[in-house]
């Protein structure tokens, strides 16, 4: 296995608000390895981007950290990212060490200048030398299959999909380490997604960026791209597993829910993914006691509405978080 | 290339200022006539007074005069006249005046106007800009909640209620400033340390209440709009790129600044109206006044005058800041889809 990158130890983010809070990410522990792509699967609302948040230390109010630790390695040794400032996060982390391309990419460039003039102003604010960046990024635009003379114009004059790649070519111009996407995708069309991907996958070939982090809830892009997959319900991870894995067997009902809707041969159906398990997700104010999925899960037990499932190895590569697996099930 | 789109853009603010400019003049025409009285009953009372009551005499001059002012022909007629005889800058006698030309009238009193609301306008525009611009950039502290709460309260004031507090306590009771006119009564303008100074004197107040009043609306938009900027999704990814903070508040100011300018434009096109009630609490010789007095004895000619050459003032502003937007603006120069 790859060495660590990334870890993130029982993390709860929770959006305080004046009564009550939002448990969007309620316990969750993971690690984020170098050169793998991660798929984050989970509905609407389960908290996908809020995980992406509290990885890229992108924490602000009502969004709390309320207990865990992140780590990453920053020049070969780790650092406590979920201790930093956030002045510090923007200074060591953002744009060198990881990157967001935000779920809206398509109006993520300031409109009213040409992209050349916001690299020069990228170069000034990192204090690099703006020449060279500029190279760096006419190069990085044939990378990502778009005419580096468009760098010269106004992010207006191309059209959506090459706007995406525009904004992927200078997300990844400082080399950052772990790239994550959140939905990249949803507001492109079928051919632009397929070049997209394409593109997202060679510049991780390239060595551009190390790791990738993949939000989605469109499963049939994911597993052309993941390494492997998280499975995210009301706010915490019921499955991670590798690819290979989950495809071949889904462990937890949820997943299997889920990744039988993509297999059905409809398309409403399929595009809807998630939505075909009965029920719908819980609030995340006031959780379902004892595990989360339990109210919609058919093969639900007592044990299930008191306690909580933990996520533990049942098989090699294959973390889940359910009963069914465990032997307290009686 | 470049240019293709920008004159198509510029062609088509053209047309729509012309149709607009028709109808407009057709407003402008048809609302004086509105208003009950016959404007040549002021006119006539006072010749009634010097031709001595001769009855016959009056209905004659009644006549004489209608025809003058073209008010005894169908309506249509008259207003074709008067949009022809405005386009070529005949904007006829005036009533009030009789028989001085509305343009001998009104072109005096422009400068007087434009010295006042010019600088005013544009003083406010800029103070109040960066004022907002200062608070969105510290939002959420004490110097925005400052900013935003003066701005709410000034803005709420009207800008005549202030003129007035300002002659209260400075004209009256601290008997600083002059409070009525452009000038001091009995002194002839002219080019001189003297008239100057006298003049500034008189300019205070009105200038002051107008900026202060304009300034608190300019600086709640601003801010509002920094604000939106700031939270829009490229503030954000360049916030992710590790951006300067400075930097993006640049982005934000600059994008934010666009229709502030058309605001801007639209205030200095309504200049030559002047600001009526502010000229007339200070008696301050202004389109506005005049304006004032050609309502109150329905001097229909001079009504007209006025807002056609308001109205083309308007329109050159607007056809001027389209232009200036066009080349400020790459998405309208370039030409994105609307
Ligand atoms: N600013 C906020 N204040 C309060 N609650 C929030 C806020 N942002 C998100 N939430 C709540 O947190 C939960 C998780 O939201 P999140 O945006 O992470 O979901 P998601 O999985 O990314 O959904 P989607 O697939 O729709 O993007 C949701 O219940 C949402 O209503
Ligand atoms: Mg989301």
């Amino acid at each position: 296995m790859n060495e660590v990158l990334m870890r993130i130890e029982n993390a709860k983010a929770y959006y305080k608000l004046e009564k009550v809070s939002v448990r969007a990410v309620d316990g969750v522990s993971f690690e984020i390895f170098e050169d793998e792509v991660i798929g984050v699967v989970g509905e609407s609302g389960c908290g996908k981007t809020t995980l992406s948040n509290l990885i890229s230390m992108n924490i602000l109010k009502p969004l709390t950290l309320v207990e865990g630790k992140v780590f990453m390695k920053i020049d070969g040794k780790f650092e406590e990212i979920s201790s930093m400032s956030r002045e510090e996060v923007k200074k060591k982390l953002w744009g060198k060490e990881i990157t967001i391309v935000p779920q809206s990419a398509m109006n993520a460039l300031m409109p009213t200048i040409r992209m050349a003039k916001y690299v020069e102003h990228l170069a000034q604010s990192h204090e690099l030398n703006g020449k060279e960046l500029l190279q760096k990024a006419e190069k990085r635009f044939e990378e990502v299959g778009l005419n580096p003379l468009w760098l010269k114009r106004y992010p207006f004059e191309l059209s959506g999909g090459m706007r995406q790649r525009a904004v992927i070519a200078i997300a990844t111009i400082l080399n950052p380490k772990l790239l994550i996407a959140d939905e990249p995708t949803s507001a492109l069309d079928v051919v632009n997604q397929k070049v997209f991907l394409k593109v997202l996958m060679q510049l991780k070939r390239m060595g551009v960026v190390r790791s990738i982090i993949f939000i989605t809830h469109d499963i049939a892009t994911v597993r052309q791209i993941a390494d492997r997959i998280i499975v995210m319900y009301a706010g915490k991870i019921v499955e991670i597993s590798t690819m290979e894995k989950i495809l071949q067997r889904p462990l937890h009902p949820y997943t299997k829910g889920l990744f039988n809707s993509v297999l059905t041969p409809e398309p409403e159906v399929r595009r809807r993914g998630i939505s075909v398990i009965p029920g719908t997700p819980p609030n995340l104010i006031n959780p379902p006691s004892g595990c989360r999925f339990h109210p919609r899960c058919p093969h639900v037990m007592e044990v299930c509405k008191e306690r909580e499932p933990e996520l533990r190895e049942v098989e090699e590569g294959s973390k889940v978080a359910c009963f069914l697996y465990s032997e307290e099930r009686t | 290339m470049a240019s293709k789109p920008l004159f198509k853009f510029l062609l088509r603010r053209f047309i729509f200022l012309l149709v607009t400019y028709i109808v407009a003049t057709t407003i402008v025409f048809i609302l004086p006539r509105a208003i009950p009285g016959n404007p040549l009953a002021q006119l006539l009372s006072n010749l009634s007074r010097l031709a001595q009551a001769n009855p016959e005499a009056i209905r004659a001059a009644e006549r004489t005069l209608m025809a003058e002012f073209g008010i005894d022909k169908p309506l249509l007629v008259q207003y074709v006249t008067f949009v022809f005889k405005a386009l070529r800058g005949d904007l006829g006698t005036s009533i009030s005046f009789y028989p001085r030309k509305v343009i001998d009238l009104v072109v005096p009193v422009i400068p007087w106007t434009l010295v006042l609301l010019l600088p005013a306008t544009l003083v406010a525009w800029i103070l109040g800009n960066t004022l907002g611009a200062m608070a969105a950039y510290r939002r959420n502290t004490w110097i925005d909640k400052g900013v935003l709460t003066t701005s709410l309260i000034v803005s709420q004031i009207p800008y005549y209620w202030l003129g007035m507090i300002f002659i209260f306590f400075f004209g009256v009771r601290l008997g600083w400033l002059p409070t009525q006119g452009a000038y001091s009564l009995g002194t002839i303008p002219n080019l001189s340390w003297g008239f100057f100074l006298d003049a500034l004197k008189h300019y205070v107040m009105p200038f002051a209440s107008i900026v202060i009043s304009a300034m608190g609306g300019w600086a709640i938009g601003m801010r509002v709009m920094v604000v939106y900027e700031l939270g829009s999704d490229y503030s954000l990814f360049s916030e992710y790129l590790g951006m300067k903070d400075k930097r993006i508040f640049k982005y934000a100011f600059r994008n934010s600044l666009l229709p502030q300018i058309t605001g801007l434009a639209l205030s200095l096109g309504g200049i030559l109206g002047g600001a009526l009630i502010t000229e007339i609490v200070f008696n301050y010789p202004g389109t506005g006044f005049l304006l004032f007095k050609a309502l109150t004895t329905l001097d229909y000619p001079m009504i007209q005058g006025i807002f056609v050459i308001l109205i083309a003032s308007i329109y050159l502003a607007n056809f001027i800041v389209d232009f200036l937007y066009a080349l400020i603006d790459p998405r309208i120069r370039l030409g994105q889809e609307e």
